[in-house]
């Protein structure tokens, strides 16, 4: 299955790639023509940004089965299960937004003769991949905890503690990010019931979406 | 390391401060004092190279009883240490003076330590003909302010610190995958020249390297360095490399600031840097702390850090750093005549 991978860097798409292939229980192929579908550093920004394109890029351009795309959610609101009814929503939500933007440009595809739709999953890390990475590890990292923080309540951790607490600096480095988030998606592939049930709707959903393909 | 420097009378910083962190990324329009402030600290530390007329705001050079200061202050635990360096025009009589410091013998080898930091003061903007030139060889081979030398600086490495050297080799495959190792030739006795190596076989000499190619090297080197000096700057380290590699520059020099967070023993070097990029800028949205924008208006010049910005976080939200920047919503944009 080939599999194209969207995040907000190089090192978030090795981790979220591992987590993929738990999830499928099987490996999946690099898109050749674009093995790294990057982000630059714009974070958010960007991956919106390059979210349609990418989208029609890998429908008209390439035979991939499927894209995939994370990102963080910063201290946006995090994503309910109440979203996913009809008419629900939340427009602030980033995890809302991907799917808006996924439906449109899949609603605007014209049929290509031999080509199958492009399959979809999106995912939201709350509040910052590092989360996921910890999950397990600290039991107060979880999407349940941030979102009392966004309601104003003191919590221990804020995004940058949490890189921190990751790779033992608030400035990692590219490497070492990667090397820390393989580690860590490696780590939790193995059981992936407790990353489901700590970020139910962030990596939930994002396991779900994978699961239907 | 300098928290921050007060500048007076200095070209075109008539009256302002500039904040600085261990790792500081000024953003501003062209002529906005960017420059002027990294030659100030500059001059600081070699008052005795420069006239007052060369130093003095041009619309006092004819004004009696001026003085030019530029007033460093030092980041210390338990002390408030300054030192001030200047030039000043009395009845017609030019001198210089500085840096002195506000501290005596309590804290000599400490004072000794920021003096030598600011003589050593380097404002790298590199010169890709320079880089790329054939070196004499002297021992304790330095990279100079163009970047002339690198070839003797990375050679001395290789010599004498052969697992820096390798590491540097390996990182360049990272950042330049179609490289995999820095050569040497030389090209008439006592010289060497620079040849990277592709990964296929080829040499191909440093002169035939493009320029970005080069600068990503120079920066690598400066990174690998066992003893870089104490401060550093760099004018637009973007210049002539590719968006996608800027991660990587951003990288280095967080390792020359943060040694301790790489597992290196050496001291951390401060850095300051300008830039007019806002890709690079992005690379730093995480660290508001870190960026001062460099302002000029009718009053002249003033630099404001970005986390002093009031409810920056709520104010930036979503909204990518670059571009805001770049809009001119956080200032630092010439105003319309």
């Amino acid at each position: 299955m080939k599999v194209a991978v969207l995040s907000e860097s190089p090192a978030d798409e090795a981790a979220i790639r591992i987590l993929l292939e738990g999830i499928l229980q099987k490996r999946t192929q690099e898109i050749p023509s674009l093995p790294h579908i990057e982000a630059r550093q714009g974070g958010w920004p960007s991956v919106k940004t390059l979210l349609p394109v990418t989208i029609r890029h890998l429908y008209f351009n390439t035979d991939a089965d499927a894209l995939v795309v994370v990102a963080d959610s910063d201290d946006t609101p995090v994503h309910q299960s109440g979203h996913e009814q009809v008419g629900g929503e939340d427009r602030r939500c980033r995890l809302c937004q991907l799917r808006s933007v996924i439906n449109m440009e899949k609603a605007r595809f014209r049929p290509i003769p031999s080509r199958s739709p492009l399959k979809t999953a999106a995912g939201l890390a709350v509040p910052a991949i590092e989360a996921w990475y910890l999950c397990g590890l600290d039991p107060h990292v979880n999407e349940a905890t941030w979102a009392r923080k966004l309601q104003a309540e003191r919590i221990t951790f804020t995004r940058n503690k949490l890189k921190a607490q990751v790779y033992r600096t608030e400035r990692p480095s590219l490497q070492m990010e990667t090397r820390y988030a393989i580690e860590a998606a490696t780590r939790l592939v193995d059981d992936l019931s407790m990353i489901e049930q700590l970020f139910p709707n962030g990596f939930g959903s994002f396991a779900r979406d994978v699961r239907s393909w | 390391m300098i928290k921050s420097v007060h500048f007076k009378n200095f070209k075109a910083l008539i009256d302002t401060t500039l904040p600085l962190n261990r790792f500081t990324l000024i953003v501003g329009p062209n002529g906005s004092g960017k420059s002027t402030a990294m030659q100030g600290l500059h001059m600081a530390g070699n008052t005795h190279a420069f006239h007052f007329l060369d130093v003095v705001t041009a619309s006092l050079r004819d004004v009696d009883d001026i003085t030019v200061e530029i007033r460093v202050n030092w980041d210390i635990s338990d002390s408030v240490v300054f030192s001030n360096s200047g030039w000043e025009c009395e009845d017609g009589k030019f001198k210089n003076f500085g840096p002195d410091f506000n501290v005596g013998q309590l804290h000599g080898r400490v004072i000794t330590n920021f003096r030598e930091a600011l003589t050593s003061f380097q404002i790298y903007s590199f010169d890709a003909q320079k880089l790329a030139l054939p070196v004499e060889l002297f021992p304790n081979a330095t990279l100079y302010a163009d970047g002339s030398n690198l070839a003797g600086v990375l050679e001395s490495l290789r010599d004498k610190e052969p697992e820096s050297f390798e590491a540097l080799n390996e990182e360049l495959g990272r950042w330049l995958p179609e490289f995999d190792r820095v050569l040497f030739d030389t090209p008439k006795k006592g010289y060497k020249s620079l040849l990277l190596r592709t990964r296929s076989g080829h040499r191909i000499e440093a002169s035939d390297l493009s320029h970005g190619t080069l600068f990503a090297l120079a920066f690598l080197t400066l990174a690998y360095l066992p003893n870089p000096p104490s401060i550093l700057c760099f004018e637009e380290p973007e210049r002539g490399i590719h968006p996608r590699l800027l991660r990587e520059v951003r990288d280095a020099i967080y390792r020359l600031c943060y040694p301790e967070d790489h597992g290196e023993k050496r001291d951390p070097v401060q850095v300051i840097a300008t830039t007019h990029s806002p890709y690079f800028l992005d690379l730093y949205k995480d660290h508001p702390e870190e960026i001062v924008i460099a302002h000029k208006d009718e009053k002249g010049v003033h630099f404001e850090r970005l986390s002093d910005k009031p409810n920056i976080d709520e104010f930036l939200q979503d909204a990518p750093l670059g571009e805001v920047w770049y809009s001119g919503i956080l200032g630092g944009v010439p105003n319309q005549p």
